[in-house]
């Protein structure tokens, strides 16, 4: 549950699963260091049949460290017509990576989507795509969780799927220059329509911030506020939870604003972006509780490709 | 043995006499409700993990007991959701069919002793066996969760 099925507005009755953020991944793609790999996984459980037509999945990347995008990356997905799905990806940069709407230049046109066990990869020069159901590779001991903390090391989501959507770019579309320090923040958020708008329902930086963090309804307030206002928002929300589970409150500095912070220039996990086997639970179990609880007991899965689309192939 | 009908559950529960005589329907929050034939259902809600953690899923005990022949059904599903965002997605593996085999007063509450239907439903570690108490007077139900006790909050 890093961030799976993490508020009402996303699960039935009332809400789409296929636009739930499961989790995002980012890291230096292995041997070329000149590349990263992002992704994005959605639909929790594969409750969904396929991503949704009408949404936009829009990843987030800041470069300059203010929280606000100055370059997106944008998936949308044709409606499913005969058990197919296709989907077009655009990049934004400038003014325009912040704005709620599907623009930017299309760098992947039509790209197929794949539901059953064989990737259908997209090569689109300098760019690398996936999208389709996998393995989840998400790694918890949920009921542990949900027993106050009482793990066992039951991976709950060792035979789960999810929908990943994976984009190998070159560093360079990430804003990689001479004298651009190669710190990013990247979160993805989820837009769908209101009138003729697109509206913000969902997003995600790091693992758990929104399941752990948030209370009831106003897990769907988190959702919808942009990460630029998370320290003024939930600050105090998050210090309390903290303050709960034996953390140390100033820990909500380093929490808020909810992104995930990569430096492509580096080949360290997490907290510097995210590899598929970080153990983030661990990582964050230990800094959150203050040292009380460190592990889980669950390691990350094994069935982990090692070559692109990386994702384990579905169950 | 102790005798327990619908009479004597209802003093054990505290509606008084009067109500009883008169079959009156008590339409209190959390109340359980008879169904008819010294049946008797309820329903109870926690939100896991125990405050004072945000709640990430829901613990749903549904219930119904004859208290005359002392058998019943109780099911225990875990809802995606805090209880007061409750989605209707049932977390996989958690959900548990419990054969009632005893219903007895204890105090002024009700104890309810029953066995998982189907030992597939039985995770590693955990008892078969579960022991349940509806206590009306405090609106709760305590009842286990994979070795540990959660108090639930009856629901009307």
């Amino acid at each position: 549950m890093a961030d799976h099925l993490d508020a009402p507005g996303l699960m039935p009755p009332g809400g789409d699963p296929s636009i739930d953020i499961t989790d995002i991944y980012a890291f230096q793609k292995p041997g070329d260091a000149s590349k990263s790999i992002l992704i994005v996984n959605v639909n929790p459980l594969t409750l969904a049949p396929a991503f949704s037509a009408d949404a936009l999945y829009d990843l987030q990347v800041d470069t300059n460290g203010d929280a606000v995008a100055e370059i997106a990356f944008r998936f949308k997905f044709s409606a499913l017509s005969g058990g197919n799905q296709t989907v077009t990806v655009r990049r934004a940069a400038g003014a325009m990576a912040k704005m709620k709407e599907n623009s930017g230049d299309v760098i992947i046109a039509d790209a197929p989507v794949s539901f059953g066990k064989t990737a259908r990869i997209t090569d689109a020069d300098p760019y690398r795509f996936f999208a389709g159901r996998r393995s989840d590779p998400f790694f918890f001991d949920l009921f542990g969780f949900l027993n106050s903390f009482m793990f066992t090391g039951d991976d709950f989501f060792v035979d789960k799927n999810v929908f990943g959507i994976v984009l190998e770019v070159p560093n360079t579309a990430l804003g990689a220059g001479p004298g651009i320090p190669s710190n990013i923040g990247v979160f993805a958020r989820s837009l769908v329509p209101n009138g003729s708008a697109l509206v913000q329902i969902e997003r995600m930086g790091r693992p758990a911030i929104n399941t752990v963090f948030m209370k009831g309804k106003a897990k769907n307030g988190f959702n919808r506020t942009d990460p630029v206002d998370d320290v003024e928002q939930f600050t105090d929300t998050v210090e309390d939870v903290l303050i709960a589970l034996g953390g140390d409150p100033a820990l909500a500095g380093v929490l808020l604003p909810d992104i995930l912070t990569y430096d492509y220039g580096s080949a360290a996990g997490f907290l510097n972006g995210r590899n598929l086997t970080d153990d983030v639970i661990d990582i964050e179990l230990g800094l959150v509780t203050g040292g009380g609880v460190t592990t889980d007991g669950v390691a990350a899965h094994e069935d982990l490709l090692n070559k692109f689309p990386f994702l384990g192939r579905p169950h | 043995m102790d005798e327990i009908n619908r009479r004597n559950f209802l003093k054990i529960v505290g509606v008084g006499s009067g109500a009883v005589a008169a079959g009156a329907v008590v339409p209190t929050l959390g109340m359980p409700r008879w169904t008819g034939n010294d049946a008797l259902s309820f329903r109870a809600v926690a939100g896991l993990p125990a405050e004072p953690l945000p709640a990430y899923a829901s613990y749903v005990l549904e219930g119904s007991v004859n208290l005359a022949s002392r058998t019943g059904l109780v099911s225990r599903t875990v809802l995606a959701g805090a209880p007061d965002a409750m989605s209707d997605i049932a977390l996989p593996g958690l959900s548990q069919t419990i054969r009632v085999t005893d219903v007895r007063p204890a105090g002024g509450a009700l104890r309810i002793q029953g066995i998982v239907s189907d030992r597939f439903q039985v995770r590693r570690g955990e008892s078969p066996t579960v022991e349940i108490l509806v206590d009306r007077l405090r609106g709760i139900v305590r009842a286990p969760f994979f070795g540990s006790i959660v108090t639930l909050n009856l629901r009307s």
